[in-house]
């Protein structure tokens, strides 16, 4: 990401200051605006998923989710940490729901436990499932679709759903055949 | 579809008042969490939609688009949905203002709107997830992970534009 932003960062301060000088500094803050009004968004959305989540740990609603779901989290993630197993099967489950908002803080804290552990393989996969999408409702756009006026705002569920399934199958299995490259790789150089 | 959201709320309220959960606290108590965490994220975020404006105001934004237009048309992908599709992997915002856009501009009912939906939902805001995600941590191997799922939804895409055409 570093690189990625001195890059684009760069190239776009050499022509903006050829081309018009005057708009750099308003265009920054601009950017800057933005990000504190998509951060009041997020907020909002944080606040009332974070709130419910809470609740239904408390009250041990997430465990019986999370329980559920074990058998196969365990055996996809190669992984025995509890908690990292809670936090992936809420992760998992908020993101099927079509709430991704809600998915990353228990995203961030599965990451966090599995640090720990240091198991990379378990926190590169958990990105890449989660940088491919898996939602079985895409809430967003149907809402906006309905906004909009559409006559079957439902009609992109079926293509949504085998796009959003093939992207992640097939990340994870490009992930999977690399990873495993790399460590025959590396088993042979030692 | 729009139950859902009420009945997982109702499900976890019954059962929480069930079990004698104090709920206004855990709840209030979860919702500092939220400000907690948004306030982690702001840094990040910021640095980044600077990166975006800037790109976008020096013109080079549309300058890509342009260059790229051709060779999305030559996969199959609708040349107005180019920037869209460039914006999803670093800004979920950025990408859902372009989406509203194309809907508005072309009809949410048009071919152009389902493509955009369809790639808008079956993809993610890739940079973005790596840099919440891998903020505090040391682990930043991520360039084979990130080029991988980058693939992905490019395929992802084309096969969506392919899909919405017969279905």
């Amino acid at each position: 990401m570093n690189v990625i932003f001195s890059v684009i960062f760069f190239a776009s301060l050499a022509v903006i200051a050829v081309t018009a000088p005057d708009r750099l500094l308003s265009s920054l803050l601009g950017g800057a605006g933005r990000a504190a009004s998509t951060a009041l968004t997020l907020f909002c959305i944080y606040a009332v998923w974070m709130g419910l989540s809470r609740v239904a740990e408390k009250s041990g609603f997430s465990r019986g989710a999370a329980k559920a779901l074990k058998p196969l989290s365990k055996k996809l993630f190669k992984t025995e940490n509890e908690t990292a197993l809670e936090n992936l099967a809420m992760n998992l489950s908020c993101n099927l729901l079509g709430i991704g908002g809600a998915a990353t803080p228990y995203a961030v804290k599965a990451i966090g436990e599995l640090e720990k552990d240091g198991n990379d393989w378990a926190q590169m996969l958990l990105f890449v499932i989660n940088a491919t999408s898996i939602q079985l409702i895409p809430s967003t756009v149907i809402a906006l679709r309905t906004g909009a006026g559409s006559g079957a705002a439902f009609d992109i569920f079926l293509p949504s759903l085998i796009c959003t399934v093939f992207s992640t199958v097939l990340a994870t299995a490009l992930f999977t055949a690399f990873y495993k490259l790399k460590d025959k790789r590396r088993k042979l150089w030692r | 579809m729009a139950l859902i959201i009420p009945a997982v709320f109702i499900a976890v309220f019954l059962f929480a008042m069930f079990k004698r959960v104090k709920i206004y606290d855990e709840f209030s108590a979860g919702v500092g969490d939220a400000v907690k965490f948004t306030f982690s994220i702001i840094p990040c975020l910021t640095a980044i939609f600077m990166m975006c404006e800037l790109f976008e105001a020096s013109g080079l934004a549309d300058a890509f688009t342009g260059f790229l237009s051709p060779a999305f048309e030559w996969l199959g992908i609708p040349g107005e949905l180019t920037k869209l599709i460039l914006i999803k992997p670093f800004s979920g915002s950025g990408s859902l203002a372009y989406l509203t856009d194309v809907i508005e501009k072309y009809g949410a009912d048009s071919y152009i709107s389902r493509c955009a939906c369809v790639c808008f939902g079956s993809s993610e805001t890739v940079f973005y997830i790596s840099a919440v995600y891998f903020a505090g941590m040391k682990n930043k191997k991520l360039a084979a992970p990130v080029i991988i799922v980058l693939i992905s939804t490019l395929l992802t895409t084309v096969l969506a534009c392919l899909l919405c055409k017969i279905m």
